[in-house]
């Protein structure tokens, strides 16, 4: 009787073994994003998908196209560091369609920064709120050019 | 005889393997056309990330602790609500040492009620028992050696070619490594989406010329951004290091974070 | 309303002492109980394994009775091993990237190919040779399901000639050799992932993989104890004492070993005095008093170091019933102590934050997928497995092949 090449056991497993490692390599082919690995071990598509987010925030520079002149007070005064959007909020509907209006501002804003606090480093200008004049901040104070009265 | 049947029985199976390794090439082409059409378009293609190296600085000595960047950054990047924060502040108040102990400093008290986001209450000591006290914004240190992007173990958070370090949302598969190895507790697994998230530098935002939500906000200009390989003279992150001397976080981990501090104290960790 | 918006005092929640990182104050950990017994569950299939190496490749002939049920709990364990893991993930419909696009430099990215030639060509293989030519027998004189199984499980290669056993026997005494380091690498791997973290000085040290490894030994032949003692009580048959005595003395020596490399962490974290050591000490009083004290080293190691060293000295003066005690409870006790111990170092990992200032304390719920229940769930399918294989590869009423591997081996030298 002629001896098999290979003892039945081992022929069996090599063929299964075969079997195994050729599936996992063709589901590899198939399941394996197609940007993968373009820029290193990630997905470059990646990038692109995170690039497309919508800005929420319009920028500074979006407030210039229209609000030019308001920027230009800013910054002669001390509040030229600020951005439009961290009192007014996010404005980036208004910038799109400018009938929409930003956020009505109230004198709470003023507080949250310059509310007296010892972790405040010292060159910042704080007050104690129940300390100092009057009631209501833009009595005495133009928002946009803190300096000057009203 | 039995010897017949394995050799016969044997080659068949080879044969039909070889032919469903021929039947590959030809499936593989079907299978990038398919793939093809679902690749997401919509973003600016003008952007060439090779061109641009990114980067956060972080001057200490100008925190007011406002938190309105905590807020730019939750409304910027629609970050759940709740203990999840891709950049918050931390308060450190260093108190006086008790007069004759022989200390230069008593116990340190760190706090970031609700990552600071609405600001920070009155301390919780006296002012005169104030030593030293200050504000650290914190935010993802962007490292040379990130120890997150070295464990994930399919690749789905990434260094970006412009210095960003990066997850994509449809790749991760939330099993939180990541955010076990980052020393700087900057990443959170997100109850919504599932997957690991972080500061991604606001990229949509970078990306178009604008600036981080966090940055655009701050009105101290406590957080300095810019772009390294095109900064001028004048660029704010270019005279931040050159005229700063500066520290990083950990420094002793070997990470390499890219973010520097200014201002920062020994307390800082 | 203007003082009480920058003025917000947020709700202190008791369950942070110190400054935690605001990411840190989830309401659970991040890896929970699930996380825990998933090293549990591969440390058995890894000690297991061991345990039946020591059969084949160290010849020790007294524990040959336990052998096939080493073995066979090993794979039951085993097929269960990816299930936390797959009720962990956040996308479990993604699990099978780790296979297509495995990050080469993350210790996890291994575990699909780990598993898999764990799975396959070491445990399911070497059965396969040791089980082979009874599987031929069986096949033969049984019918119905179980005959379609045993035939299966033939592969169709029915051969019995004196060279095809004799390779049989071969391939498994091979197989056991390459087994060792694989079962390393299948939980070493994994005392890695926590090993390799340096941002967590209750993590991150060089002993980690070393201690998962011993620990897992130790809970691998407690477990081969657990379930021969069982086994035999179920089917009213007397104990091989000789067996039973083996397995003890190498559980002993075992348990040895694995406490003085704990203790060695212990001791150099003590003298070292790392910067992390202050909240560590923290958080070990306050949070991990009762598992670690109570759990691990009391129930975990201590007793069963004294039941089994009094053995050690003592063994033919005392008993044999009550070694047959001493050993069963020491066998389960060292079980519920190494799942303490797992639980200190997954849990305890994250009770603490990273600023090394705070401590958090999280409650396990009961319910839910990284609840108790479901741990218990995952904790007995095993158990479950385990009875479906032996009702069909350690059947009393199909007796096995007489000849034993090992003479072969020596008759072909």
């Amino acid at each position: 009787m002629r001896r098999p090449l290979l003892p039945p056991q081992i022929l069996r497993l090599v063929l299964l073994t075969l079997a195994i490692v050729g599936s996992y390599l063709v589901a590899r082919a198939f399941l394996t994003p197609p940007t993968f690995g373009n820029l290193g071990w990630y997905r470059a598509e990646a990038l692109v998908e995170l690039r497309a987010r919508p800005p929420v925030y319009a920028g500074k520079q979006a407030c210039d196209e229209c609000h030019s002149d308001q920027l230009q007070k800013l910054a002669k005064d001390s509040h030229k560091t600020l951005s439009c959007e961290a009192c007014h909020g996010v404005s980036r509907e208004h910038a799109d369609n400018p009938d929409i209006l930003p956020v009505k501002l109230t004198g709470s804003h003023c507080i949250r920064c310059h509310e007296a606090n010892p972790s405040r480093p010292k060159w910042f200008k704080q007050i104690v709120v129940k300390d100092h004049y009057g009631s209501k901040c833009t009595e005495c104070h133009v928002p946009h050019q803190p300096s000057q009265s009203p | 005889m039995k010897a017949r049947l394995n050799r016969r029985s044997a080659i068949t199976r080879l044969g039909g393997a070889i032919a469903g390794l021929f039947t590959l090439s030809a499936a593989r082409a079907a299978k990038a056309a398919v793939q093809q059409m679902f690749v997401a378009s919509g973003a600016p293609k003008d952007y060439d990330p090779s061109k641009h190296k990114w980067l956060m600085c972080i001057d200490v000595n100008r925190c007011i602790g406002c938190g309105l960047c905590v807020e730019a950054c939750k409304k910027e990047n629609g970050v759940p609500e709740g203990p999840y924060f891709r950049t918050w502040i931390e308060r450190y108040i260093i108190t006086k040492p008790e007069p004759g102990s022989g200390k230069t400093r008593g116990e340190t008290l760190v706090d970031s009620p609700n990552g600071g986001m609405h600001g920070f209450p009155p301390p919780p000591v006296p002012k005169d028992q104030v030593e030293h006290s200050f504000f650290v914004p914190k935010l993802c240190n962007l490292c040379e050696h990130s120890p997150c992007v070295q464990v994930c173990p399919v690749g789905a958070t990434f260094d970006a070619p412009d210095g960003a370090v990066l997850i994509d949302p449809k790749y991760c598969i939330g099993c939180g490594f990541c955010i076990q190895a980052c020393p700087y507790g900057c990443r959170f697994l997100s109850p919504v989406t599932h997957t690991a998230e972080k500061c991604t530098l606001c990229y949509h935002r970078i990306t178009r010329g604008l600036k981080p939500a966090c940055v655009e906000i701050c009105p101290t200009q406590a957080r300095i951004f810019g772009d390294l390989k095109n900064a001028g003279p004048d660029d704010p992150i270019r005279k931040f290091y050159e005229n700063n001397r500066v520290q990083v976080l950990k420094p002793h981990l070997g990470t390499e974070p890219r973010v520097l501090y200014a201002g920062l104290d020994k307390e800082v960790r | 309303m203007t003082n009480e918006m920058t003025n917000l005092v947020v709700e202190v929640l008791p369950r942070f002492e110190g400054y935690v990182y605001p990411n840190e104050g989830i309401p659970h950990p991040l890896w929970g109980f699930l996380i825990v017994i998933y090293p549990y569950i591969t440390g058995l299939v890894a000690g297991a394994f061991i345990m039946a190496s020591l059969v084949r490749v160290f010849k020790v002939k007294a524990l040959e009775p336990v052998y096939r049920l080493s073995m066979l709990t090993a794979l039951s364990f085993l097929l269960c091993a990816t299930l936390p893991l797959l009720f962990h993930l956040g996308h479990p419909e993604r699990c099978y990237e780790i296979m297509m696009t495995p990050h080469l430099t993350s210790p996890m990215a291994i575990f699909g190919f780990v598993y898999a030639w764990y799975l396959m060509a070491v445990l399911l293989l070497e059965l396969w040779f040791d089980y082979r030519q009874d599987l031929v027998e069986w096949a033969k004189v049984t019918r119905g399901f179980k005959g379609i199984v045993y035939r299966a499980f033939t592969l169709g290669v029915t051969d019995e000639s004196y060279e095809a056993l004799a390779l049989d026997a071969k391939m498994g005494w091979i197989l056991s050799i390459v087994g060792i380091p694989s079962a390393f690498l299948l939980h070493g791997y994994v005392g890695f992932i926590f090993g390799s973290i340096k941002a967590n000085p209750w993590w991150g040290n060089v002993l980690m993989p070393i201690i998962f490894i011993l620990s897992a030994i130790v809970s691998g032949i407690a477990l081969c104890t657990f379930n021969y003692m069982v086994l035999t009580w179920i089917r009213r048959h007397t104990v091989d004492m000789r067996c039973l005595d083996t397995m003890a003395m190498f559980l002993f020596y075992a348990l040895v070993v694995d406490a003085a490399v704990e203790a060695l962490d212990w001791i150099h974290r003590i003298y070292a005095a790392e910067e992390g050591f202050s909240v560590l000490k923290t958080m070990i009083r306050e949070k991990l008093f009762y598992t670690l004290n109570l759990g691990q080293a009391t129930t975990g190691t201590l007793i069963p170091w004294l039941l089994l060293g009094s053995l050690q000295l003592l063994r033919k003066r005392v008993p044999e019933p009550i070694r047959r005690r001493m050993i069963f409870a020491s066998a389960f006790m060292i079980l519920i102590g190494v799942l303490a111990m797992r639980w200190n170092v997954v849990i305890g990992g994250q009770l603490f934050s990273k600023s090394l200032r705070g401590v958090m304390g999280y409650k396990l719920e009961f319910a839910g997928v990284e609840g108790w229940l479901m741990g218990l769930v995952l904790l007995s399918l095993p158990f479950i497995i385990l009875t479906v294989l032996v009702k069909l590869f350690l059947s009393e009423r199909l007796p096995s092949s007489e000849h034993t591997p090992q003479d072969s081996v020596a008759a072909e030298v």
